[in-house]
């Protein structure tokens, strides 16, 4: 019993270790029930939808691949990353850059606003949950409009202030982006339930994946290669009608 | 132009004008006809309070195999001053078989400063059969406006690495356009009806999208050099006139 105890100890000590507390706490902000609003945008994904470019589960799996580790891989999974390690640091002017990089990152301006629009509906919902001063700082910076109040940034504040491990924030938040679209083309496509759950399951091997690939990179690795899925989304902005905001 | 410092192979014409328009035209000339393994190319330029400049690229930019395997670098900084416009519509960039190339372009600007900037980056030597052979390709474009930073458009293609024409990322478009307008008096234009005279047909896709602040950026994936290098002409001409 005493080396077990040990070893659990080892174990807490570690990064990527999570408390029970802390892994409900992620599920729960990645919970269908909470309202941040991920089932109104597609980011740009409905114009491929409509273009009939997406009619398989397999072609479904191919455009969250590619959403997957060329668009959120090399963007928002690494300023998450970077705005952990800020907030464990108290470091606010790197937040504050990062938070301009976000916004200066995503061109197509609904991608963008779905960005600040999420950011602030999470602040929003968790502020009442959470006493946390810096959390509560960042919170007053998008009220007095001195940011705008980036998801990316704000889950990688929460992430390092809930005790989350940095791990755990990337996993889930790419876990749940995905899940978030594959629910969308499930309901625009339409896809029966079955074809959506088989297609998250697929991404669960490659999100792991990816998950591992963001821990090598930093700030010099910011790229969006996925230009089809950028021009997509802002040719979303014109599309005659529309399920989703992005 | 007060000051023109110049080393070979990049030379800067003497300014021309055209009639009364106070705009000066100055080509930008590479004598060496291509970036080869390591090179270095730096080209800063500084615009004067209200000062009014065209600057146009005399050739496509060619990159050649990376035999050494060392990346070839371009930098372009950019200072725009109160109330000055530049254009830049440059040539093509072509990274050959094999090359290694890094460009960084930073343009800094103040409220009342317009740039027009546009750029047209190729798989390769397309009519040779060289469709993304090169090893890497990287373009880091950043826009700031009274140092804040309102566009920064990171391309890091490695096709060995990932491929680019899978779903979403470039398909089967070959050349990748993009025109970007930043000034004062971006909100004269309608995006919405400046989008729907966008030319779309088979193997040409674009979109148009505002920035944060004043500024407008346009996107082109397209099969075919001329048709989407025409339809860029006639974008920016437009976009130069109604700013």
């Amino acid at each position: 019993m005493k080396r077990q105890k040990e070893d659990l100890n080892n174990h807490s000590s570690t990064v990527d270790t999570l408390t029970d507390f802390s892994l409900l706490q992620l599920f729960q902000i990645h919970d269908s029930g909470f309202p941040i609003g991920s089932y109104t945008h597609s980011y740009g994904m409905e114009t491929y939808i409509q273009n009939d470019l997406i009619r398989t589960k397999e072609e479904l799996v191919d455009y969250c691949t590619s959403y997957l580790f060329q668009n959120m891989v090399h963007g928002d999974a690494i300023l998450i990353q970077e705005a952990f390690d800020a907030t464990l640091e108290k470091d606010v002017e790197k937040l504050l850059e990062l938070e301009e990089l976000c916004g200066a990152m995503k061109l197509a301006k609904e991608s963008r606003d779905a960005s600040v629009n999420v950011g602030r509906q999470f602040i929003r919902t968790i502020s009442p949950l959470q006493d946390d001063l810096f959390l509560a700082e960042w919170k007053e910076r998008i009220d007095s409009q001195s940011i705008k109040g980036h998801y990316a940034i704000l889950y990688g504040i929460y992430s390092a202030v809930t005790g989350t491990s940095k791990r755990h924030a990337v996993l889930t938040f790419l876990y749940a982006t995905l899940s978030g679209l594959i629910q969308n083309a499930v309901r625009s496509v339409p896809f029966g339930q079955n074809t959506g759950v088989q297609a998250m399951h697929k991404l669960i091997g490659p999100i792991t994946e990816a998950t591992e690939f963001v821990s090598t990179l930093t700030l010099e690795d910011i790229s969006n290669n996925a230009l089809g899925i950028e021009l997509a989304s802002m040719q979303h902005e014109y599309l005659f009608s529309r399920l989703f905001i992005s | 132009m007060p000051h023109v410092f110049q080393q070979p192979p990049l030379k800067a014409s003497r300014e021309l004008y055209e009639g009364k328009d106070p705009t000066v035209t100055v080509y930008l000339m590479e004598s060496s006809g291509g970036m080869v393994a390591g090179d270095r190319n730096d080209i800063t330029l500084k615009l004067a309070p209200e000062s009014k400049v065209r600057l146009i690229q005399q050739s496509a930019l060619k990159i050649y195999p990376s035999h050494t395997g060392e990346t070839c670098f371009q930098r372009i900084d950019v200072d725009i001053d109160e109330d000055a416009r530049l254009e830049w519509m440059p040539e093509v960039i072509i990274p050959f078989a094999d090359a290694k190339f890094q460009v960084d372009t930073t343009l800094r600007l103040k409220e009342s400063s317009t740039v027009l900037w546009g750029e047209i980056i190729a798989p390769g030597r397309e009519k040779r059969g060289e469709i993304y052979d090169y090893e890497s390709f990287r373009s880091n474009f950043k826009v700031y406006v009274e140092e804040e930073l309102i566009a920064f458009d990171s391309l890091h293609f490695s096709p060995n690495e990932a491929d680019l024409r899978r779903v979403g990322v470039l398909e089967d478009a070959m050349y990748i356009g993009s025109v970007w307008l930043i000034s004062p008096n971006v909100d004269q234009v309608d995006v919405r009806a400046f989008q729907e005279t966008l030319r779309v047909e088979e193997g040409l896709q674009a979109g148009i999208t505002r920035l944060e602040g004043n500024a407008i950026h346009c996107r082109w994936l397209g099969r075919e050099q001329w048709s989407l290098q025409e339809e860029m002409k006639r974008v920016y001409a437009a976009l130069a006139e109604l700013v």
